[in-house]
């Protein structure tokens, strides 16, 4: 019964996204529809404007296999929060530019825009990260969504359930990475503890 | 649906480890919080040598809960437990990850930063 469960679970996974992956599913069909096109920012133009508004040490990262949100993530540093949020600011005068003379307009979401710290900006499927030096640092985002994140985040996640969560000790994370449906039925401390034996 | 008295789990790695929530934020006098909605929070339980202390009056966004969440497709999500995630006045993470599973409707209520720092999304 378990199986079946699963694998209706992950059929549901499967279909698009109606109402919730709107950004996502207008993108799938963004290739017919000018609409989509027109609306989000595409990895050449993020890179372009990056490089034009001289953001350091910009990193694409293709998390596609990773994670089914979105398709790519783009880190870049700025020198200040007034550099920071000035990229933010250039990647939306771009989509603006995109839109023009368009009776509405489709605008990526931006979030920190007022500390400058990190700003993200949610172009459905490319999401930009634009960070000052300090909070690149501090999170750590590359190390999180490339293949060396499994000598980094475990220590981390060890730390957090030290004499809390016994079993995970011995450090097989790579639960944390699988998708969900690879995983239901299995997670149980028990399990897992087999699992690292 | 959390309200003010609630005890909540801390899913990242901020240092605290139990919240008590104490206020929603929110016009109308919210009478109870879902995923997405922000509260004001005392810290309950801490790790020992981290930033956050006990009894500090902190912000955090709820990220799981036991009240099942609906979406238009039909599908229903309820998590085993009530958590939420730290954040500052500026909605910046307090921890440098989180933990567990997050829904994804997160995204839409523009915490973005916390679903890129998650690692499984629902």
């Amino acid at each position: 019964m378990m199986a079946a469960l699963r694998s209706s679970f992950s059929s549901i996974r499967m279909q698009p996204w109606t109402h919730l992956g709107l950004l996502r599913s207008a993108f799938c069909s963004s290739s017919s529809s000018s609409f989509g096109q027109k609306g989000f920012l595409d990895l050449e133009e993020v890179e372009k404007i990056l490089s034009d508004v001289k953001a350091d040490d910009v990193r694409v990262i293709p998390v596609g296999d990773q994670c089914e949100w979105t398709d790519y993530m783009v880190v870049a540093t700025g020198r200040s929060a007034w550099h920071v949020r000035n990229i933010a600011q250039a990647l939306i005068y771009k989509v603006k530019q995109k839109q023009k003379g368009q009776e509405r307009m489709l605008l990526p979401s931006i979030e920190g825009h007022q500390g400058g710290n990190w700003i993200v900006i949610d172009s459905g499927r490319v999401i930009v990260h634009a960070l000052e030096e300090k909070a690149r640092s501090y999170y750590n985002l590359e190390s999180l969504w490339t293949s060396e994140a499994s000598t980094r985040v475990p220590n981390q996640i060890l730390e957090y359930v030290k004499g809390k969560v016994q079993p995970y000790k011995g450090g097989n994370i790579e639960i944390w990475r699988k998708p969900l449906s690879s995983i239901v039925g299995k997670t149980t401390r028990k399990n897992v503890s087999l699992l690292n034996n | 649906m959390i309200q003010p008295q609630t005890l909540l789990n801390v899913a990242d790695n901020s240092g605290a480890r139990k919240l008590m929530c104490i206020r929603i934020i929110g016009t109308g006098n919210p009478r109870y919080a879902h995923i997405g909605d922000v509260i004001v929070a005392v810290i309950k339980e801490a790790v020992p040598n981290m930033p956050l202390e006990r009894s500090e009056v902190i912000r955090a966004v709820i990220v799981r809960t036991c009240k099942e969440l609906k979406r238009n497709n039909g599908i229903i999500i309820r998590y085993d437990d009530n958590a939420a995630v730290v954040i500052d006045q500026e909605g910046n993470p307090k921890g440098t990850r989180v933990f567990g599973a997050i829904p994804r409707e997160l995204r839409q209520f523009n915490f973005t930063k916390i679903v890129s720092l998650a690692p499984e999304v629902l």
